[in-house]
């Protein structure tokens, strides 16, 4: 919705700026989006009369004007232009002013002589004018001098765009806003007088029948005939008001419906007459497949159900959101039927998003037309018409409305809307914002009344009690029975008062759909009192804040990974089969078997992500193309599976940890390692994020994955659970993804972490006797796997044995070729005594003894 | 004998004064006076053709004569010492202007950090931390927050659709919902809902398909709208600074009523720059939607609302991250480019 400033003034005086009134509806919840100021750039130019001309002392081709702009002195103003002389009218920019070409107006000396400002041309101010001229831009010399340019230029119109809410349909209407701005100004509007002289003697329901098939749908269909109609282009001023509102002047009976339809937010339509077969409107359902020649000369083709208005053949027109092709008002067209009727919003919304058409009048019963003003509509129309002698208006009103919608009435005590609002609004100014706002306000049950009768019937029986209680108890104790009763009735008197407060019913104007609730009430009393009044509070009582523990345990792991030297990122939830081509997911895998979504964004957004893992190799290899090629990252995040495909409940949604290695170990540097990263780079850190979660008593094993080197693959497991994935990236996935450096990955379930986590954690105490070390160097085959000798010597280690690490492997010239040498630490300790070399000895040769047993393994001396 | 004695001590504290350069030199004299074959030994082991009277004033000399000696050698000693110490440090300099070995500490996304500093103000304010689904059906997203279908404000928030009835949450009121719906009825609930959610907005520099918002819930007997008021401008003050001003605007959401837009002082300009390219000069930034819960949200969810009330309120974490790190293009936050993750 937009609207020119001058429109809203021909029914209400506002006195205050564009911009101060867009504050205003904002503030009370009519947003105003953008105030469009025809005169924009020219705040600081004002008309000026040029006084004296003198040359400038230094100069040929400047002169020395001196200037009556309506001020005490005259302005000294320095100009190059030629076309000036005494006596002339022209816009002057003062000092400090900002033009629309983009000249800031300073206080200067063009060569010595002071300059306060500017003689403007027609191109500075950016206007457009009939006959250009060559300089400065000269008004009729009867111009008024210190009046602003704007207003001259006649660009002082301002326009306001409108962001409006969905609930306030009614402010879709020159009318509805100022109703609400003549509540903000506290001014009374001036609406027109709407009257219609029926001068043509027929009545309009012998010429043309209404009908309603479809009455949920069509809640009212009004209608008036109109005669000798003469096509012509409407008046300027209806024109201009219609460009304000964004809308094309087109002939003055499309112009009228389309100024009727902004000035009271009842869209209207026009049919020829002559076209409507069998001189019958009605408002069905439209036939699947019924051809629909719209007024854009297309034809559509209904799904079925689409409420249209229809002659007797055909359908003529997508009710509320285009008209049809055959009825169109034409040069021929003499005789007009006009519609306004009101329309189901969602039938309209839902034909209207199906058909791909949105226009100002479906977004107006989108939201909501006030069915009560149909027959206003007509007759200002009308009226409208018949103004510029356009038509001869039939008698009557063909007005269809099965069941006319009865009053709202919302009841309400001021307590109860102070107690929504946190406020203490007297009653007087709660009824006050109402009934401003047109709401009709009535007391259904009076307080002070209800508290006299209250009063009336505890005094009574306060008395009646007495009188008993003096006669049965003639002893001193009546005094205080006396005073009980007192006590008593006091509070039934107190609690009486705080508990009726008194009730009104407010009538809820016709226009307004979307009060129905005494909550609604409250903000409308909110609104229109100032949300910025309203207190600001904490609420009472307290509660204990928390995350759940799995929160919690999420935190945790970005906490350690980020220490370990990897950026968290965040990464979409879509995916597509392409990326589970390039990650060379198998075809029967079920990580393929992922959600579709039924209207993607784009083809590469199309399904919902079953792994991690092709997000952040993407993002490695955006990465990597715009070499940053050092790169650490990690990922937690849901993945999804559908429980049935095609979906028919919620799928499940896992927890996924992913984390990736690329490129140096350490940060570029002259005393840094210049290594890349390895995969036991990437096998350390999930080590050390399970020892920092206490994740214990894992066994990690070579093991497969889809997008991993076979050769390369590393899998954690606890009994049958597998924990963890890590591996360095297949050549051939690197490949797809384009990046030619070596990754690494893992891969992690969340919730299966968790569950593996130590649930309790006690400290180990210190030793008070010394460690032996041995150290253990053998020669085994290449292929024999580290963790398996480790294994062995854990298991034949015996009762002293505190550890082992594995300190050197080394494969290489100085050893046959199908060797390698590894190198352990072992250790041995005691808790009870400082242990004998012997002991050592003895152990190391069981240790040694097994290995060579069960490797093959030789002693490196 | 005495005469012989002062003169080795004098030879020695000569030897010691001016031959004496280096710590060898002086252990050479020490042994050439005092060793076992030195001078004032020697001297010693000819005490015994001594008389017995002489012996003992004569060894008491000699006795003195040593510790004299033994004195001067470890001044002398020490001082070398110091001198040996002080040539060793002047000779050991660095340039300490080379930078340090990196040591390289991650980054947490700047969401999470600011996602954490959101959820650290509020769990202080004592709300818990609900989550729920990111894909959820029509009835939670939509249906049990008064936005029955076919109404116009679900065009404010194009929705992924995965079948007719199931979607990409467009917002994280639907953990309200569900956790009103597993409370008894009318417990008081405080609680914030983080998370991620999806709107079909096209991706660029302001829009994206994807992002992360926090919605707050909070139900007990007496909640007022000034309550609400009251919560977000201490969350602002918490988020933005002490200096941070809110500004209620009137608006409308089908969940809430009243229902308002929340602006927070322009965290750039705080209001002063007519020219301001975070707040275009207005002074203020848009950052919430909030208002007092509707009273079909309270019924539909097993709440009487004429018993209870509440507020609710939402905020995009991105935007809040934009408006405090200074960042202009949403797409940063998914780009996940290393140099931007590692400013934060």
């Amino acid at each position: 919705m937009q609207v020119s400033t001058k429109w809203l003034k021909d029914y209400l005086e506002i006195n205050c700026s564009a911009e101060e009134l867009a504050e205003k509806f904002t503030m009370a919840g009519v947003p105003v989006e953008n105030v469009i100021r025809a005169g924009a750039g020219l705040e600081k130019v004002v008309t000026g009369r040029i006084e004296k001309l003198t040359k400038h002392p230094d100069s040929d081709h400047l002169l020395v004007c001196q200037m009556d702009v309506g001020e005490e002195n005259l302005l000294q103003i320095v100009t190059g232009a030629s076309n000036v002389a005494e006596g002339q009218v022209v816009p002057v920019a003062k000092v400090g002013a900002n033009l629309p070409c983009g000249k800031k107006i300073s206080k200067g000396k063009l060569r010595g002589v002071v300059s306060n400002g500017m003689l403007c041309s027609s191109d500075e101010l950016n206007i457009e004018v009939e006959n250009p001229v060559n300089g400065i831009y000269i008004l009729p010399e009867d111009t008024p001098v210190g009046v602003p340019a704007a207003e001259i230029l006649g660009l002082d119109d301002d326009i306001l765009e409108f962001e409006l809410t969905a609930n306030r349909g009614d402010c879709f209407s020159v009318f509805g806003l100022i109703r609400e701005a003549a509540v903000l100004l506290k001014k009374n509007p001036a609406f027109p007088k709407i009257e219609v002289d029926e001068n043509d003697e027929r009545q309009a329901a012998d010429l043309i029948e209404i009908k309603i098939d479809a009455p949920d749908l069509c809640s009212r269909f009004s209608a008036r005939v109109l005669t000798d109609v003469k096509l012509f282009p409407s008046p300027e001023w209806m024109q201009k008001r219609l460009e304000g509102a964004g809308i094309r002047a087109i002939n003055n009976v499309v112009d009228v419906t389309n100024f009727v339809m902004v000035e009271l937010g009842q869209p209207m339509h026009a049919y020829d007459y002559e076209e409507i077969a069998g001189k019958v409107l009605n408002a069905r359902r439209a036939d699947k497949g019924e051809q629909l020649h719209t007024l854009d000369d297309s034809n559509r083709l209904a799904k079925g159900g689409e409420l249209v208005i229809a002659d007797a053949e055909k359908a003529a027109g997508l009710a509320g959101i285009m008209g049809g092709f055959e009825t169109e008002i034409t040069e021929k067209t003499k005789t007009v039927v006009l519609e306004a009727a009101s329309f189901n919003p969602a039938s309209i919304r839902r034909t209207s998003r199906a058909v791909g058409l949105h226009s100002e009048s479906s977004g107006r019963f989108e939201r909501g037309v006030n069915e009560k003003a149909t027959v206003t509509a007509l007759d200002r129309a009308a009226q409208l018409l018949q103004d510029m002698g356009a038509c001869k208006v039939c008698k009557g009103i063909v007005d269809v409305y099965p069941a006319p919608k009865s009053e709202v009435k919302v009841q309400f005590t001021a307590k109860q809307i102070n107690e929504r609002l946190g406020t203490n609004l007297s009653e007087k100014e709660i009824v006050e914002i109402l009934s401003a706002l047109g709401f009709k306000v009535e007391e259904i049950f009076d307080a002070e009344e209800n508290m006299d009768h209250v009063f009336d019937k505890i005094s009574f029986a306060a008395k009646h009690f007495a009188k008993s209680a003096k006669e049965l108890a003639q002893n001193s104790e009546v005094d205080d029975f006396v005073k009980n009763i007192g006590q008593s009735v006091g509070e039934l008197i107190k609690r009486s008062n705080s508990v009726s407060s008194t009730a009104y019913e407010a009538t809820v104007p016709d226009w307004r759909n979307d009060v129905t609730l005494m909550d609604d009430l409250s903000e409308e009393v909110a609104r229109i009192y100032g949300y910025d009044k309203i207190p600001a509070t904490l609420p009472k009582g307290q509660q204990q804040g928390r995350q759940s523990p799995s929160q919690n345990f999420i935190d945790k792991i970005k906490n350690i990974l980020r220490a370990s030297g990897m950026n968290e990122e965040v990464s979409f939830a879509f995916t597509n089969e392409e990326t589970f081509d390039k990650l060379q997911i198998p075809a029967d895998s079920e990580l393929r078997r992922a959600v579709p979504i039924m209207n993607p964004l784009t083809e590469e957004y199309r399904l919902l992500r079953t792994t991690l893992v092709g997000s952040i190799l993407e993002n490695a290899a955006r990465n990597f193309s715009r070499k940053n090629e050092d790169v650490k990252l990690f990922e937690i995040a849901p993945v999804f599976f559908p429980k049935n495909l095609p979906v028919t409940e919620l799928p499940q949604e896992v927890q996924k940890l992913a984390g990736l290695l690329m490129g140096r170990r350490e940060p570029k540097g002259w005393a840094q390692n210049s290594a890349d990263v390895d995969f036991y780079d990437a096998k350390g850190i999930v080590e050390e994020l399970f020892a920092q979660l206490s994740i214990n008593n894992y066994t990690v094993e070579p093991g497969e994955h889809y997008a991993l080197h076979p050769g390369k693959t590393a899998i954690f497991k606890k009994g049958r659970e597998i924990l963890a994935t890590v591996g360095e990236v297949h050549p051939a996935v690197a490949e797809a993804f384009g990046v030619t450096k070596k990754i690494f990955l893992f891969e992690c379930d969340v919730a299966m972490l968790m569950k593996c986590t130590a649930k309790k954690f006690s400290f180990e105490s210190l030793p008070k006797y010394p460690a032996i070390t041995r150290d253990l160097a053998i020669l085994v085959n290449r292929d024999v796997a580290a963790g398996e000798i480790e294994k062995v010597i854990v298991k034949s280690a015996g009762n002293f044995f505190n550890g082992v690490t594995l300190f050197d492997v080394y494969t290489g010239d100085r050893i046959s070729k199908d060797k390698k040498s590894l190198a352990f630490t072992i250790k041995f300790q005691s808790a009870e005594r400082t242990l004998k070399d012997e002991e050592a000895d003895e152990a190391f040769k069981n240790i040694l003894n097994a290995v060579e047993k069960t490797f093959a393994a030789e002693l490196r001396s | 004998m005495e005469n012989k004695i002062s003169e080795l001590r004098a030879a020695a504290a000569e030897a010691i004064n001016s031959a004496a350069t280096n710590l060898k030199e002086l252990e050479n004299i020490r042994v050439k006076f005092l060793g076992k074959k030195g001078e004032l030994t020697t001297l010693l082991r000819g005490m015994s053709q001594l008389s017995a009277e002489d012996r003992p004033r004569i060894g008491k000399i000699v006795n003195e004569a040593r510790a004299q000696i033994e004195q001067l050698i470890a001044e002398k000693n020490s001082e070398l010492k110091a001198k040996e110490l002080q040539n060793k440090i002047a000779s050991e300099k660095i340039d300490v202007t080379l930078p340090g070995r990196k040591v390289h500490c991650g980054h947490l996304h700047p969401l999470t950090l600011t996602l954490n500093r959101v959820k650290e103000i509020f769990i202080e304010m004592g709300y818990s931390v609900e989550e729920g689904p990111e894909v959820e059906t029509d009835y939670f997203n939509f249906e049990a927050l008064n936005l029955p279908k076919d109404h116009p404000a679900r065009d404010m928030q194009d929705s992924f659709y995965i079948t007719e009835e199931i979607l990409l949450r467009t917002q994280t009121s639907p953990v309200q919902a569900r956790t009103m719906q597993k409370n008894s009825s009318n417990a008081p609930i405080r609680m914030i809902a983080p998370g991620r959610v999806y709107r079909r907005d096209d991706y660029d520099a302001s829009h994206s398909p994807m992002f992360t918002q926090v919605e707050g819930l909070v139900i007990d007997e007496g909640i007022t709208f000034a309550d609400l008021k009251g919560t977000l401008d201490y969350f602002c003050k918490k988020m933005f600074g002490d200096s941070a001003q809110i500004r209620l605007r009137p608006s409308f959401f089908p969940f809430t009523e009243p229902s308002t837009e929340v602006d927070v002082s322009c965290v750039m300009c705080h209001g002063a720059n007519d020219t301001c390219k975070v707040c275009h000069g207005s002074g203020w930034l848009e950052i919430l939607g909030a208002g007092e819960v509707h009273p079909k949200v309270l019924q539909m969810s097993g709440y009487d609302p004429e018993k209870v009330s509440g507020f609710a309120f939402g905020m995009g974490i991105e935007r809040i991250a934009m408006l405090t790190y200074g960042i202009d293009d949403l797409r940063l936050f998914f780009d996940n480019d290393t140099r931007f993750l590692n400013q934060f």
